[in-house]
């Protein structure tokens, strides 16, 4: 880091009707450095960093890049100023190539007398693709045809190929495994290297302390300080976000609890034809069982198998009692819940109020006589007694799915669950994107099930939470499983690792 | 980008409000405007619709049945244009059976043919994941082929009993009512509604949550040709028989009939039951309007279509609420 300033950030607001989405935030970011964003969701983090990006107006204050005031129009404006960002959601459009992507709104560079050179330009990406080591990437091909990670991929190239003077992060790193996270972290700290300056906003600390040199706060919209990563902990950290001490528990506190030996759900020889193959285990009632490994490691499809969502499955899922799980209503009728990584489509249905989505599963339990006729008042108030006590945000259980965020959604998932009172609970990435305040929620809610007796098989990318909260890890890698710990106070992320890759 | 720009200039609080107006506006401007066309048309006609009211909502009965099916596909997100066909083929046979066989026999017979073109219909777009408007105007073309097949030499005639007997306005109503106030009771009372409802507004969440979709789908389509095969019955007892063009462009008359009624094009969770009813009255009366005032038919199409196109434009859901982080 040198003590050339980059990029100047002065008294910068902006408001959305009356929410003070951002208010009067300074800031200096050096040539050099890798500069993180911290805070709560919905502190502003994103906000300023889409003005900066062109993809907000400001209302008022300035950003000065290399002692000139910068007012980007778009992104690709922006780019032109040297600023790029990569977003947290997917930023690449279907429809169009890699290297269509790559260069959008940068297409002139190929065309010549009006006509664009697209052999030149799939050239051009796959030698930048090589650069980067991303070669099963090619350039010609629909960027359609690859699944999430690779097109986050693609989009690191996209917006850094042409050696930007500041780079955004956007939350990208939560979306993407431990391998994909690597590929991010050398850009990054490539950017860092020939002097560019990295904005990176994460929600998990750790590897926020690890990367960056310095941090700011943010909360409320409200610029509460910087620190050096090197002069404070994560516990420093979380003060400063939620501007109270973090009480309670955030993982389970106890060790060497011994589990039941009585087992509630046993897989046998589980075969998805290219996604998982031979996966036998055994869930023990009051367990809490943990699966990791790389996002195409096919783990996130082992919870699908579980809850019959999976296609052309072979091997069986058989219950303590002997019933067979084939598909989603015997699922769900015996009791075994599930909440999908892909929260927007598989686990809310987003243009339909949370009452709705709250109930859905137990209509037949609520429903009175041989017609189950329901009535409007014993949903309402159903939906109501789990909305409060997942403490869902919202303003009443009419109000849409899709108006919340992230993490209520998660909660609406979770309440449906509850609610339906299911014994085994398959949850999938369950804290994806999500802030420490609810994060410590749906730890705390983990915990709870497990005591009042219920199992639970927990997949997640993030090693952390799992070697925190699980019983027993199983390690998945290439479709197979390749390894299982015991839940112990020193084990550490590179245990698991070890067998991941 | 400048879609994005512009809704975000609007905070949420503004969004939240806008989008209650318009849900009011959505449920209140089909009522307002059925008693505002209905008041002005009395005006034109100098009291000429209120006096021949049976007359004016002679062809309700069957529009109103037939949409109700056509309420459930497109609140699962679908759509129908084999109506009409289904209508057509299922006059036909309740026609020729009412000739041999007892009413009874030839309305379940006319339910049953219905029936069986909905499964065709469902089957396509269920097991072979075809879009429904692809299949079911495949479907359309289809049958309507079957039927000027049918009705080439002369139209098929029903027994004479049907319009005897049984073309009275309080056996048409009463089957009217009783469709309506079945489908009603099961749409609002039972998980039947909120089933179809979650489909609609988001199929694959709508599965994970324990809802059989794909047989709930090819049940649809089979029930709503089993309605429109009722919806025959009425409609040959005002006819007494079949041409090449019966049924003809039902299916145009059902979906801006809903419209008409409030139903969002794309189904899910905004639909209501009450677009139904409204529509298919609206959609009469406008249609018997413009006729007592005396415009020619290419007029009346062209009027039509204005103002369909006001509605759907109104009625579209344009994603109205993004969320802000």
């Amino acid at each position: 880091m040198s003590n050339e300033v980059r990029l100047e950030v002065q008294d910068v607001s902006k408001t959305f009707g009356i929410t003070k989405a951002v208010q009067h935030v300074s800031e200096k970011f050096y040539k050099g450095e890798i500069h993180a964003l911290i805070g709560e969701n919905g502190s502003g983090k994103s906000t300023l960093t889409n003005m900066l990006t062109g993809i907000y107006t400001k209302d008022s204050g300035k950003f000065i890049l290399d002692g000139v005031e910068v007012n980007a129009k778009n992104q690709v404006d922006a780019n032109n100023h040297g600023i790029a960002i990569i977003v947290q959601e997917l930023g690449t459009l279907d429809g169009l190539t890699v290297a269509d992507n790559i260069f959008l709104g940068h297409e002139d560079l190929f065309v010549k007398h009006g006509i664009k050179n697209t052999g030149a330009m799939n050239k051009k990406a796959n030698e930048l693709l090589k650069q980067y080591g991303f070669d099963r990437i090619k350039a010609s091909d629909y960027v359609d045809d690859y699944n999430f990670e690779d097109r986050k991929l693609v989009e690191i190239v996209k917006s850094t190929y042409f050696k930007p003077k500041v780079l955004v992060v956007d939350e990208t790193t939560t979306a993407l495994s431990q391998e994909g996270r690597e590929e991010l972290y050398k850009v990054m700290n490539q950017v860092r290297d020939y002097g560019g300056t990295v904005i990176f906003i994460s929600h998990d600390l750790p590897e926020v302390l690890e990367k960056s040199d310095r941090i700011t706060i943010l909360r409320d919209g409200v610029y509460i300080g910087c620190v050096k990563s090197s002069d404070v902990t994560e516990n420093d950290l979380k003060r400063l976000m939620v501007g109270r001490e973090v009480t309670g528990d955030y993982y389970r506190a106890d060790y060497g609890e011994p589990v039941s030996k009585e087992v509630t759900l046993s897989v046998k020889n589980v075969t998805v034809p290219g996604k998982i193959e031979d996966v036998s285990f055994d869930l023990h009632k009051g367990e809490i069982l943990g699966f990791g490994g790389l996002s195409e490691s096919g783990m996130h499809e082992v919870g699908k198998a579980i809850f019959g969502a999976s296609y052309d499955r072979t091997g069986t899922v058989t219950l303590a009692d002997g019933t067979q799980i084939n598909d989603i209503p015997t699922a769900i009728k015996h009791s075994i819940a599930y909440t999908s990584k892909d929260r927007d489509n598989e686990s809310v249905v987003m243009n339909q109020s949370i009452g709705d989505n709250i109930v859905l599963p137990s209509l037949d339990d609520l429903g009175i006589g041989p017609l189950k006729i329901q009535s409007d008042k014993k949903l309402k108030a159903f939906a109501e007694k789990y909305a409060k006590e997942l403490s869902v945000k919202m303003v009443d259980t009419n109000q849409f799915v899709s108006e919340l965020s992230g993490g209520n959604k998660q909660k609406v998932v979770l309440a449906r669950w509850v609610g339906k009172d299911s014994d085994i609970v398959v949850l999938d990435s369950p804290t994806r994107g999500i802030d420490i305040k609810v994060k410590q929620d749906i730890y705390q809610l983990m915990n709870q099930m497990r005591k009042n007796g219920k199992s639970i098989i927990m997949i997640s990318e993030e090693l952390m939470e799992l070697i925190g909260m699980c019983d027993r890890i199983i390690i998945m890698k290439d479709g197979k499983i390749s390894g299982e710990l015991e839940r112990r106070r020193d084990l550490s992320e590179n245990d698991l690792i070890a067998s991941m890759v | 980008m400048n879609n994005k720009a512009k809704t975000a200039e609007l905070s949420k609080d503004e969004q939240l409000k806008k989008a209650s107006t318009m849900a009011a506006v959505r449920a209140m401007l089909p009522i307002i405007g059925l008693v505002l066309i209905f008041i002005w048309f009395n005006f034109r006609t100098g009291g000429r619709m209120i006096s021949n009211l049976s007359l004016a909502l002679s062809s309700v009965y069957s529009l109103m049945i037939a949409s109700t099916g056509v309420f459930f596909i497109m609140t699962m997100g679908g759509l129908d244009f084999s109506q009409g066909s289904i209508l057509g083929i299922a006059s036909i046979v309740i026609c020729y059976v009412s000739q041999k066989a007892p009413i009874p026999v030839a309305i379940i017979s006319g339910i049953a043919a219905g029936a069986a073109i909905g499964a065709i219909n469902g089957f396509f777009y269920v097991n072979r994941k075809i879009k429904s408007f692809i299949v079911t105007i495949c479907t359309m073309f289809l049958f309507r082929g079957i039927i000027k097949y049918l009705t080439s030499k002369a139209p098929v005639t029903g027994s004479a009993s049907l319009s005897l007997f049984y073309d009275t306005v309080p056996i048409k109503l009463g089957c009217m009512l009783l469709v309506v106030a079945i489908g009603f009771f099961f749409f609002r009372f039972t998980k039947f509604g909120t089933y179809l409802k979650a489909i609609g507004a988001g199929e694959k969440a709508a599965k994970y949550a324990g809802i059989r979709t794909d047989r709930m789908k090819f049940l649809i389509y089979i029930l709503s040709g089993a309605i429109t095969g009722f919806a025959a019955f009425v409609s040959v007892l005002h006819t007494g028989s079949v041409t090449s063009s019966g049924g003809n462009q039902l299916e145009t008359q059902i979906l801006i009939a809903l419209v008409l009624g409030g139903m969002p094009i794309s189904g899910g969770a905004k639909v209501r039951f009450e677009n139904i009813i409204v529509g298919s009255l609206l959609y009469t009366v406008l249609q018997s309007g413009l006729t007592m005032i005396g415009y020619t038919t290419q007029t009346m199409q062209l009027i039509e279509g204005v103002i369909f196109l006001a509605f759907v434009y109104i009625f579209a859901d344009r994603q109205s609420l993004s969320v802000i982080k």
